[in-house]
């Protein structure tokens, strides 16, 4: 493993606005070795990235390229110097084919700017047999599974004639089967001699696939140890910058009544067309409970969300709070009957980003007697309420007549959680709850997750991150297809196993829940 | 920061119309005129006659209308371009109201009227803003689309429906004469206690109170009511809103549904504050320089009256130049559509600096809590 | 049944094909902005600004120079034409410039700038021809016929004696077509429109691409003008666009964003246009007859715009991540 340098990172120091992102960065990736860098979100991670792929400029340090000094002033300079970077959320174009990602920027052309495109699939099929992907280069991307979407980034790299490959967080989105086949294409990308430095912060599998591992914290590099000399918990340490606790407690509650209840619920897919998201979905969810539903997204679960908290439409069946029929109810009779909603994309659903803190801390609640004068605001009453709830929650906020824009991922979480949390919900339904947050405010939410479960609220996770299915639920729906494809008690089942139900390979009858 | 961004969000504005001024110094210049000499004049004409400032409160009170009806669309994100189509048919019902109905006394007449006018902008309105809500239709598009069938409408109506027998024999295309019950009382005979007269004082009617009254009374209720928290929340995330039960297309129909009414006033403060009947060369236009206005207004109701003030002076001005300086008024109509542009520059510019300010700000304040917490011992 | 007849008579698609022009050209410009993922509401002022820069330049050279005129006469009309196409790039500019580089809500910037087109076109004119509304008369090209199919008697007007504008319209259309589905221009103006950050990693510029296609679109909508002034009209009159530029962004849509589609679409713009330009006897008042094409635009809207693909990107401005 003792290859020569690909490529050394000197001092690198970038700023943003009230932020230093990297503080002095050395980094040392050798030719042939699988690098890992991990890092909790914020310490720096995508920012040394971007510097490396030449989309932000340092502020001062250098970069060498086997040995050379050199200046990477764009995506193009950095590909140049054989760097390619496969990106966190895919940079594909759903309409166009897959050679036409593959070239697009690089194409093959011949006279008066024609595209060849036969060269084109040509050359994206010998790719795709030199490295043992399985890909199409005449379909379109937008029919692929999020694996094969991945291969197209991988390739569209290749294609460009990349030696390192930087991929970022590149299992977010993978069910434990797609994991082990990408790694799987990284080793074989590594014997061909490929560099990869590989972007994570799921310690089991940084340990799995790398050679080497470079923690960041906060910015500056805690160090670079041998993936076979270190452990989960050492690294977990360098990591926070103290011991963590990877297992969160979770003690025995005695379920009660079922809170909410879905009876063969079958929800439309939306754009006016026929096609069903959600097929016929029957679970039940107790006061005192969990219930966690796993699958890879785009299955049905933000269908089935919006559906439970009167967003979308329900096409067949029943939809039951507390026992009563809501069905047809509007998004605002189902929360004034204690249904709570923690959507899964914040800045979409969740909060009006350009209003202050104080109107997202109410929004939702902005129509109960507490806050309204008559027509009017109550706006005494409100800053009681924001002024209670930025203490209890400790949401770090300098001022609530600030947009919500100015707060951090966690602390726009909490203003979520807050909210949401407030006026005694009957019902929870969380989804992605952690999404994108560090460990801090992953741990806080979580912690908030069980504790509503201690209270008798029955909370309805929905979660991508199978390990915190795994590890808060007390039961476990998988949803494939729009279907549930099998429920479990907690510890029935393990996350190999989850896997298959979750691809589809494997599936078995849900029994409705007889409410008690 | 606070007061630094008080003095941006008032310069902003000013520097657009300084640039504006300067492409329109160009222009004159080109024409072999001295700019300074003309906006001398422009001033000097606009500013410094009685008869001038109250032309100028007459211009500006459809201006008013026009643009509070604007800018309530845009307040909801909706781009209600058919204030032009929807201010021809309110003013053709307003007037159909005034000339069809005798002997009712002006108590019951004109509000009538005024009804009349606004449920008139709102039919207008009702296909655009049913076919988006219903079928996605861009509302831009079948707004514009409506202004030209209202246009043609209104001249179906005055020149074949409607045409006064009484001008039988003449060119003259209009209805007939409003009942004088539904004409808007003028200012004239109060401003004329203090020594003012003349046809433009008297031209000025209670029109402008109401537009004023409106402004603010619409001000303070984006501001402080629930329903105006709930435009707020539709204008900056329409999903969140939906999510937090705020039934979202209903906001928006209501807000267009408002901006219609308002615009049905629009063509009033002739028809019924002025001539006394509609013919087919009533002021047009009025609805696309709302746009003009609402824009420079940054959709507020009380930077509407201000808003609409400038442009009546700068309409009012474009007489002078043209009359005392020989130069084209269309130069005061280029003036002000590059100062909208800069304007919309100006402030697109300003929010990002001010983004940019709030994330500096705010990440200067400890945040990453935990882990702060935890390396300051 | 005459009037049926008459509904489809060649006459009647001869002109509804002269009328469809405008429209068209200023539909495949919107093509061209709409797959860079602009919105360019402004070509109906750009139009405008064609029409009346058409004038111009025909009447202009023809003054100036009589004598390549009497040598070539498509000299003048072909000079009205690039003048119109150069103000069209001009005002696509001010629109680029805003919407691209400043970033301005797309909208807003383009009904400004019809503001902008409507002032303009008044102040040009009172200082060229001393009055506001309208220009002196002008030439247009000499008529062609199509060689092979001029012989064919059934077509008669269809295909002699008609507009050289018109074949190149046609001619564009094909072209259009090819080159946004295989070219590398077309790839990357389309990859823009769909995802500009996909588009920008792998270096291609979002901002030149943009302006790119609000410039086609500009040079493409300044030459629909100078069609309806240098031939159809034979002089630039104020409001004689009479929304034609609108009714193009409907035509576009209504076509799926394809060239080739905003060709149907616009035939079917066209046809009703030509009809409310010839059907006189109905028992409708004519004022209604006018506003025809305008009705058709809001049913087209109402009932196929759901059905549309329209680039994902479109109308959205472009920022790089600032984190």
């Amino acid at each position: 493993m003792d290859g020569e340098p690909f490529i050394q990172l000197h001092g690198i120091t970038k700023r943003f606005p009230g932020v230093t992102a990297n503080d002095h960065v050395d980094l040392t990736v050798r030719v042939g070795e699988i690098h890992a860098i991990v890092g909790e979100n914020g310490a720096g991670k995508s920012t040394l990235m971007r510097v490396l792929y030449g989309l932000y400029q340092p502020d001062t340090g250098s970069i060498s390229v086997r040995g050379r000094t050199v200046v990477i002033d764009g995506p193009r300079a950095a590909l140049e110097l054989g760097i390619g970077m496969v990106h966190q959320h895919f940079m594909l174009i759903p309409v166009f084919t897959v050679a036409e990602n593959v070239i697009l920027g690089s194409e093959p052309v011949a006279g008066l700017g024609r595209l060849k495109l036969r060269e084109a699939r040509a050359r994206v099929a010998k790719l795709c047999a030199q490295y043992g992907f399985a890909l199409d280069p005449a379909a379109k991307v937008g029919a692929l599974s999020v694996g094969e979407q991945q291969r197209v980034e991988i390739i569209k790299v290749l294609f460009r004639g990349a030696e390192l490959l930087i991929l970022d967080e590149p299992t977010a989105v993978l069910v434990p089967q797609e994991v082990e086949e990408l790694f799987s294409n990284l080793r074989r990308l590594r014997e061909q001699g490929k560099t990869i430095i590989f972007i994570s912060h799921k310690l089991d599998e940084v340990l799995d696939i790398s050679d080497r591992i470079t923690v960041l914290r906060r910015g500056r590099v805690v160090g670079t140890v041998d993936a076979a000399a270190t452990t989960k918990p050492q690294l977990a340490e360098m990591m926070v910058g103290r011991p963590v606790l990877l297992e969160l407690e979770h003690p025995e509650v005695t379920p009660g009544a079922v809170r909410l209840e879905a009876r063969a619920l079958t929800v439309g897919a939306g754009g006016g067309g026929r096609r069903q998201a959600v097929r016929h979905v029957h679970l039940a969810v107790r006061s005192g409970e969990i219930y966690g539903i796993a699958g890879v997204e785009g299955n049905g679960q933000t269908e089935l969300v919006e559906a439970l908290v009167g967003l979308r439409p329900i096409v067949m069946g029943q939809l039951l709070v507390e026992g009563q029929d809501v069905t047809q109810q509007s998004a605002r009779a189902i929360r004034l009957m204690g249904v709570a909603h923690i959507p899964e994309d914040r800045h979409r659903r969740g909060l009006a980003l350009p209003m202050t803190v104080w109107e997202n801390m109410i929004l939702g609640h902005h129509y109960r007697d507490d806050f309204v004068n008559g027509p009017l605001v109550d706006r005494p009453a409100v800053d009681r309420f924001v002024a209670e709830h930025v203490r209890e929650y400790d949401i770090r906020v300098a001022d609530t007549d600030a947009p919500a824009l100015a707060l951090s991922g966690g602390n726009q979480q909490k203003v979520i959680v807050a909210r949401e949390f407030s006026f005694a919900p009957r019902v929870l339904v969380a989804a992605q709850p952690t999404r994108g947050l560090d460990i801090g405010a992953t741990e806080f939410v979580q912690r908030q997750l069980l504790a509503a479960r201690s209270n008798g609220m029955a909370v309805l996770l929905v979660s991508a991150w199978l390990e915190e299915v795994l590890s808060l639920a007390d039961r476990i729906g998988v949803m494939y297809g729009g279907e549930l494809v099998g429920e479990f008690r907690r510890g029935e089942v393990t996350a190999a196993e989850l896997g298959l139900y979750m691809t589809g390979t494997k599936r078995r009858d849900v029994i409705p829940v007889v409410p008690v | 920061m606070k007061g630094r961004l008080l003095i941006l969000q008032i310069a902003a504005p000013v520097l657009a119309i300084a640039f504006g001024m300067l492409i329109s110094s160009i222009i004159i210049l080109a024409i072999g005129r001295n700019p300074l000499e003309v906006f001398g004049i422009m001033v000097r004409f606009s500013l410094g006659r009685t008869d001038s400032l109250f032309s100028i409160l007459f211009k500006s009170t459809p201006l008013i209308f026009a643009g509070l009806a604007v800018a309530m669309s845009f307040r909801v994100n909706l781009f209600n371009i058919g204030v032009e189509g929807q201010y021809y048919i309110g003013a053709f019902c307003a007037a159909f109201v005034g000339f069809s109905l005798r002997g009712l006394p002006p108590i019951v007449h004109l509000p009538l009227a005024l009804l009349a006018a606004m449920a008139g902008g709102m039919l207008w309105a009702l296909l655009p803003i049913a076919l988006k809500i219903r079928r996605g239709a861009h509302e831009v598009i079948t707004t514009i689309m409506m202004n030209y069938i209202a246009s043609a409408l209104i001249l179906y109506l005055i020149a074949d429906v409607f045409r006064d027998p009484a001008q039988a024999g003449t060119p003259r295309v209009r209805t007939p004469d409003v009942a004088l019950a539904a004409r808007v009382p003028s200012l004239g005979p109060f401003f004329g206690n203090f020594g003012f007269a003349g046809s433009d004082v008297q031209k000025l009617n209670a029109l402008l109170l109401l537009g004023l009254t409106l402004c603010i009374i619409l001000a303070y209720a984006l501001a402080r009511t629930r329903f105006g928290y709930e435009v707020r929340a539709v204008a900056a995330n329409p999903t969140a809103a939906e999510a937090a039960g705020i039934a979202n297309r209903r906001v928006e129909f209501g807000m267009f549904m408002l901006s219609a009414a308002i615009a049905g006033l629009i063509g009033l403060n002739d028809i019924l504050g002025f001539f006394g009947y509609l013919d087919i060369d009533f002021p047009k236009g009025l609805g696309f320089l709302g746009i003009s206005v609402a824009l420079l207004a940054k959709n507020n109701p009380l930077g509407v009256i201000l808003a609409a003030l400038l442009f009546g002076f700068l309409d009012r001005g474009a007489q002078g130049v043209q009359f005392f300086a020989r130069v084209p008024k269309e130069t005061i109509v280029i003036m002000q559509a590059i100062i909208i542009l800069a304007i919309v520059v100006a402030y697109e510019l300003l929010t990002s600096y001010i983004r940019i300010q709030r994330k500096r700000e705010a990440e200067g304040t400890p945040a990453m809590p935990a882990a702060a917490a935890e390396a300051a011992p | 049944m005459e009037t049926l007849t008459s509904l489809l008579s060649i006459a009647l698609i001869a002109s509804a094909i002269r009328v469809t022009m405008p429209i068209l050209l200023t539909a495949l410009g919107a093509v061209y902005s709409e797959r860079s993922g602009v919105v360019n509401i402004g070509l109906e002022g750009i139009m405008i600004m064609g029409t009346f820069f058409g004038a111009v330049g025909d009447y202009v050279f023809a003054e100036r120079f009589p004598g390549i005129v009497a040598a070539f006469p498509d000299a003048a009309p072909l000079a009205g034409v690039l003048a119109a196409v150069l103000g069209g790039v001009a005002f696509g500019l001010i629109h680029a410039l805003v919407t691209v580089t400043f970033r301005v809500n797309q909208i807003i910037s383009g009904v400004a700038l019809n503001l902008l087109a409507a002032g303009l076109a008044r102040f040009l004119n009172i200082l060229l021809f001393t009055q506001a509304t309208q220009s002196p008369g002008v030439h247009g090209f000499t008529p062609i016929d199509i060689p092979v199919l001029k012989d064919v008697a059934v077509l008669g007007p269809l295909v002699r004696g008609i507009s050289p504008m018109i074949i190149l319209g046609v001619l564009l259309v094909i072209a259009s077509q090819w080159i946004l589905l295989r070219t590398r221009f077309g790839l990357r103006l389309r990859a823009v429109g769909e995802y500009p950050l996909a588009a920008d990693t792998l270096g291609v510029s979002v901002t030149r691409m943009r302006y790119a296609g609000v410039l086609l679109s500009g040079a493409l909508a300044g030459m629909a003008g100078s069609y309806l002034a240098i031939e159809q009209a034979h002089l630039y009159f104020e409001g004689m666009t009479q929304g034609r530029g609108f009714i193009a962004l409907a035509a576009m849509i209504f076509g799926n964003w394809w060239p080739v589609g905003a060709l149907g679409a616009s035939a079917l713009f066209g046809y009703f246009d030509a009809l409310s330009l010839r059907v006189v006897k109905l028992p409708v008042p004519y004022q209604f007859i006018s506003v025809l094409p305008h009705i058709v635009t809001i049913l087209v809207l109402a009932g196929f715009v759901r059905r549309a693909q329209m680039p994902a990107a479109d109308g959205l401005p472009y920022t790089k991540e600032e984190e």
